[in-house]
């Protein structure tokens, strides 16, 4: 088990040049990225390319953690995310869209930083509880899967302007609920 | 709708992932030059990162981080083939180490400034006191290149994807541990499109040597607080010998 205290250690030490360092953090974090990856891309060989791509991207990007503002788990889990949406939105093809088990979505496995943020992962599931089903549901395929304005039109059935306007509302929503 | 909350619902959006490619683009390129942007950016991934709970971890294939080691390799030999201008105040060693040093004062993280630090590195030859700086922006390609020589205590920046938005200047910063934590100023980036070289005779070269330089995004005519104040570009720090 890596603490955080560890991987901001291993993450100052990459920022220093320590390779070894480096492949530390790799190791203790590849699989979590990896998981966010393959899940919005949905291909093996095309996530793999993007890990690498992001390694390197948060080698080079080391010295921009600020620790205080999020976890470094957190940190790289928005690079690899961020990554991984842009190839998506440039890549994806319209035929996936079927294929995803939506069920799989009900999953609340906490793979990591449950201890942690344990109260910030509730207050947020407590307030996407408060969405109605479909907003919630828009919510989570968009953030999770990557789905585009456009899949969800499809899924929901909706124009794309009425799926924007109701992601508008529950974003509007949850930062409400949230407080901030 | 007001335009801070247009720009509120872009952020919004822009973490959520539901921007389209072309529309991500534009977020991209323009959080480095809008605060606020980036600022509404970072609160949303705040508020929306405890759904990272959700993804399972899943293990890559086990020879990856190999390719990953000798892309950070390369890659110093990489600025040195495509950058022009390096080639021209130094040759970089075939087998060049790159290293960055971090542990910055928490005062020029928090006053967003970009960040290299220069120190002795033991295992490191740098034979004539010559240090190159790379400062990337969001891609790999860098957008400045400052060379550093301690003996002459000049430094040139030169811009290779820098562009300068409508109204704005890049100014470069110093922190030193003599100085204290508040970065001083050493000046405008005045012509983005060409070399800039600052003489630094003030410091001597075991300061410079230790010393945190920064580039940040300003106004036109410089920070008007004294401190940076704008976006950061950070950068890493390339040992140089002949």
């Amino acid at each position: 088990m890596t603490t955080t205290r560890d991987l901001e250690n291993l993450l100052k030490l990459s920022f220093n040049g320590d390779r070894d360092a480096f492949e530390q953090l790799y190791h203790a974090t590849s699989a979590k990225l990896f998981g966010i990856v393959l899940r919005i891309l949905r291909n093996r060989a095309q996530s793999e390319d993007a890990l690498q791509d992001i390694y390197v991207r948060i080698w080079q990007k080391a010295g921009d953690f600020e620790s205080g503002r999020a976890s470094v788990i957190t940190w790289m889990a928005t690079i690899a995310r961020n990554r991984a949406i842009d190839i998506v939105r440039r890549q994806r093809p319209e035929a996936d869209i079927d294929e995803v088990d939506v069920d799989t979505l009900a999953s609340t496995d906490t793979v990591f930083e449950e201890v942690a943020r344990a109260g910030e992962v509730r207050r947020l599931e407590h307030c996407l509880g408060g969405l109605e089903d479909d907003r919630q549901q828009m919510v989570k395929l968009a953030y999770l899967e990557g789905w585009s304005r456009a899949e969800l039109a499809e899924r929901f059935a909706q124009p794309v302007g009425t799926i924007k306007t109701w992601l508008h509302r529950s974003l509007r929503q949850l930062k409400e609920c949230l407080g901030s | 709708m007001t335009d801070h909350e247009d720009k509120d619902m872009l952020a919004a959006e822009y973490v959520l992932g539901t921007l389209d490619a072309r529309q991500r683009d534009a977020v991209n390129a323009r959080r480095g030059n809008e605060p606020d942007l980036e600022a509404a950016i970072i609160a949303w991934e705040s508020r929306l990162s405890p759904l990272n709970t959700h993804y399972e971890a899943v293990a890559p294939s086990a020879n990856l981080f190999a390719n990953i080691r000798s892309r950070i390799d390369a890659e110093g030999i990489e600025i040195a083939r495509t950058v022009p201008g390096i080639a021209d105040f130094a040759a970089l060693k075939r087998k060049l180490a790159i290293w960055r040093l971090g542990a910055l004062g928490s005062a020029a993280i928090a006053a967003g400034l970009l960040i290299t630090v220069f120190t002795s590195d033991p295992v490191l030859p740098v034979a004539d006191g010559k240090f190159v700086a790379v400062f990337h922006r969001d891609d790999t390609q860098p957008a400045f290149v400052m060379s550093v020589d301690l003996d002459t205590r000049e430094v040139t920046i030169r811009p290779v994807e820098a562009t300068v938005p409508e109204g704005k200047t890049y100014q470069l910063w110093i922190v030193t541990d003599e100085t204290g934590p508040q970065p001083q100023s050493l000046g405008l980036l005045e012509n983005v499109a060409n070399p800039t070289t600052k003489q630094l005779g003030q410091f001597d070269p075991a300061m410079l040597r230790k010393a945190t330089f920064g580039i940040s995004l300003e106004p036109a005519g410089g920070s008007p607080t004294g401190l940076p104040t704008g976006p950061a570009i950070h950068g890493h720090l390339i040992p140089v010998a002949h």
